[in-house]
């Protein structure tokens, strides 16, 4: 991180340095690509996986801009937990379960193609307008000051200026908690069975060995794929019924169309 | 390197905390987290009382607080909020009038439970909920998610400092969100609408995070007096002021259910829970015009010029949006949802003023219309059949050969909400016309216009309900529990008194009219 910094501690005024500049050129296409491919990819993991990509870039851009703070929180967070979290989701749903293409209202997807066209437009153009003419500075010097370099400073704000927005924060995380008890949170009503009951039950069933797992990594990376067995038949039981996406896979009645 | 950082390091000085000013707003978090315990600790038999007793004591003693306050005008924990009077005024309606809605919550006679879902995580229609749906059980949670959203909307028009106002929206907001998907009745519908709200809520945070990063760039602070300062002495470029203001009055705009940025309104009204509907209609819309009035008054007082035609053109297009789409409505719900847009588009009128008598007629027009509208609501939860409440306008046809009493009662609040004289609604109205009309005369002669459209939807439900035949098996009119009771009479009463002698609560809005920062 020093190394970072002291390179692009050596800011001439006015002159981007060269290796700041190389690395925009190469990671500034990358995130659009990025951007661009989430959004038109038909298939939801390489949608994902394409944030994935604009938010490392992102997250090297605020290192690179001596940001070191954010760009590690952006590159944790967002990609480490966020994203991954999203994948875990697309994976449990079943990556096949696409969205319907129909349109509800008619002509939507060209208004809201050409208003976001438009909105981006001028937003970068008013933007670029704003700025014009004002010359890069090196923000190490912006922010290193009496409270030490930038993660010093980011603390001392939070506690200090920023310290009632910094508490109420924790009101967030409460409703948030509170809101994912209210709409996931069973209550059971019957006693939890017994192991000894389950065991029971289960040599009863006729069926005392556990059911087979799904077809995930054979052949697609959706839980709701269903196991082949030796024959080439599907075993229905690799499925649960519940699992969402099961019904959208067209191969349940002909296993050719898994293989 | 760490402990050179260190050695570095000045120590830093915490701000000072007013807490007094501060204690409406610690007492509604205070009494939340209790909520929460409660729904840990208490068996659920004793839930329900024990919440109401948390929740209604909470409120009052944050109202009691504002109260002791009255005369208080500074800023606190290092100028991130301002309490003065318009923000205590506010602060004071947004608590009156979700005491209301909490009593429109605790309604159990009308219907097995109440308005609220007996569990929420239980699947629509499953054999589960259907057997639940008959039992007196409730989602109990729904009050300190009340609780979160009330200090939200305490928090959110006194807050000085715009990344502090987007964190109070978020927490104003995001138990509305889950407050919406919680009806009994209909509950895909209720689950439709949460979505909905959730998905282009989120849409229009962003559009207020994406307006204070560029103003941030432009004053080099989120706070607004210091972005006052930033367009008085900048010699740069003005766009990104222009450009920031714009994108944060979407994300404000849309808070306050006002054209274009209204869409969501009809249907999380129609969808949501009546008495969660009757709190959004009221306390959320109160709360982001205190936050739109600080934005506006404080941070932008210099600019007027270039954003008063900006309120005049969403004031416009929402008193039409409001007045002309209404009147093709034939559920209540969503005739109530319209005018609730083209209200906003008359508060904004009295915005377009930009002196003391337009501060104190906005304060006056959002509490009058508050208790209008939470008394409607609240006369819509006793109109029903069996599916539930009777939304449906041919449903009320003839309502007063059944009811004259309750037909009498919604006639009163639609003739307040078309601003007919002897009402509050009709005060209301003069003050904001008054207010605005040294400034923008034909913006005035504009909303006098609208009001009369609308005036004629809320008049053809008065007629339809006195004058139309009854439907063969229409709805019937249950009788309200005490706390319904209690909601809807004060509510009537304010309307009728409001009408009739304004004059002390003019006058408390004048003395109040006053904003630091």
């Amino acid at each position: 991180m020093s190394a970072v910094i002291s390179t692009a501690g050596e800011l001439t005024n006015g002159q981007v340095p060269l290796g700041e500049a190389v690395a925009f050129w190469i990671l500034g296409p990358v995130s659009l690509a990025g951007a661009i491919g989430m959004v038109l990819l038909r298939n939801a993991v390489h949608s994902a996986l394409s944030l994935v990509a604009t938010m490392m870039s992102l997250g090297m851009f605020y290192l690179i801009e001596q940001g070191p703070f954010l760009g590690l929180v952006q590159i944790i967070v967002y990609t480490g937990a966020i994203m991954i979290l999203f994948l875990f989701v697309l994976m449990l749903i079943g990556r096949d379960a696409s969205d319907s293409i129909v349109e509800t209202l008619r002509g939507q997807r060209w208004a809201a193609s050409l208003f976001g066209i438009g909105f981006a437009l001028l937003v970068a153009l008013s933007v670029g307008r704003a700025f014009k003419g004002s010359k890069p500075v090196n923000l190490n010097s912006a922010t290193t000051n009496a409270n030490g370099q930038n993660v010093n400073s980011i603390a001392a704000l939070l506690f200090t200026k920023y310290l009632f927005a910094f508490e109420l924060t924790s009101a967030l995380l409460i409703i948030a908690a509170v809101g994912a008890m209210v709409l996931a949170h069973l209550e059971r009503e019957t006693p939890k069975r017994t192991q000894k009951e389950i065991a029971r039950e289960r040599i009863r069933s006729g069926r005392p060995q556990p059911l087979p797992g799904p077809g995930v990594l054979s052949s697609h990376d959706a839980i709701g794929t269903p196991a082949l067995l030796p024959d080439g038949s599907i075993a229905p039981e690799s499925v649960m019924a519940s699992t969402p996406g099961v019904r959208e896979l067209p191969a349940l009645d002909n296993p050719d169309n898994i293989r | 390197m760490s402990h050179l950082l260190l050695a570095e390091t000045a120590p830093i000085h915490a701000p000072s905390v007013a807490y007094s000013s501060l204690s409406p707003i610690f007492i509604v978090l205070g009494a939340a987290l209790v909520g929460v315990l409660v729904e840990a600790l208490v068996p659920r038999a004793e839930r329900y009382a024990v919440q109401m007793v948390v929740t209604i004591g909470g409120l009052t003693a944050a109202l009691v607080a504002v109260g002791l306050l009255h005369n208080t005008a500074e800023t606190t924990v290092a100028g991130a909020l301002a309490v003065d009077g318009a923000g205590l005024f506010i602060q004071g309606s947004v608590l009156v009038l979700s005491v209301m809605s909490v009593l429109l919550i605790a309604e159990r006679s009308v219907d097995v439970g109440s308005a609220i879902v007996a569990s929420a995580a239980v699947v629509v229609g499953s054999p589960t909920d259907r057997r639940l749906a008959r039992t007196d059980r409730v989602q109990t949670e729904v009050f300190p998610l009340l609780l979160f959203a009330v200090a939200g909307m305490l928090i959110f028009p006194i807050s000085n400092n715009l990344l502090l106002m987007f964190v109070a929206l978020e927490v104003l907001s995001l138990p509305l969100y889950l407050m919406a998907g919680l009806s009994r009745r209909r509950r895909l519908l209720s689950q439709e609408a949460a979505l909905k709200y959730f998905l282009l809520g989120a849409f229009a945070s962003a559009f207020f995070l994406y307006g204070l990063a560029l103003l941030y760039g432009y004053a080099n602070s989120v706070d607004l007096p210091a972005i006052l300062n930033a367009s008085k002495a900048s010699p740069k470029s003005d766009v990104l002021l222009y450009v920031g203001l714009a994108l944060l009055l979407v994300g404000l705009l849309f808070k306050a259910g006002i054209a274009p940025f209204h869409s969501w309104t009809p249907d999380v009204y129609q969808g949501s829970p009546t008495p969660v509907t009757a709190f959004m209609s009221s306390c959320t819309k109160i709360a982001a015009f205190g936050a739109i009035m600080r934005v506006l008054y404080v941070g932008f007082n210099a600019t007027a010029w270039n954003w008063r035609p900006i309120v005049w053109a969403v004031a416009i297009a929402s008193m039409a949006v409001g007045g002309i789409f209404g009147l093709t409505q034939t559920d209540l719900k969503r005739v109530l949802a319209y005018s609730s847009i083209a209200h906003a588009g008359f508060i904004l009128v009295g915005l377009v003023a930009l002196d003391k008598d337009g501060i104190a007629s906005v304060l006056f027009y959002v509490l009058t219309y508050g208790f209008s509208t939470m008394a409607a609501f609240g006369v819509l939860m006793l109109v029903r059949d069996a599916d539930g409440e009777a939304t449906h306008l041919a449903q009320w046809s003839g309502l007063a050969r059944k009811s004259p009493f309750v037909a009498a009662v919604m006639t009163v609040l639609l003739l307040s909400m078309a601003g007919i004289p002897l009402t509050s609604g009709f005060i209301a109205k003069f003050y904001v016309f008054k207010a605005a009309f040294h400034v923008a005369a034909p913006l005035v002669v504009i909303a006098l216009i609208f009001s009369a459209v609308a005036a004629f939807y809320y008049l053809r439900i008065v007629v339809l309900m006195f004058f139309a035949e009854p439907p063969e098996n229409g709805p019937t009119i249950a009788i309200p529990g005490w706390s319904t009771a209690v909601a809807l009479t004060f509510g009537m009463v304010v309307t009728v008194v409001l009408g009739i002698f304004p004059q002390p609560i003019l006058d408390l809005a004048a003395k109040a009219a006053t904003l630091v920062g």
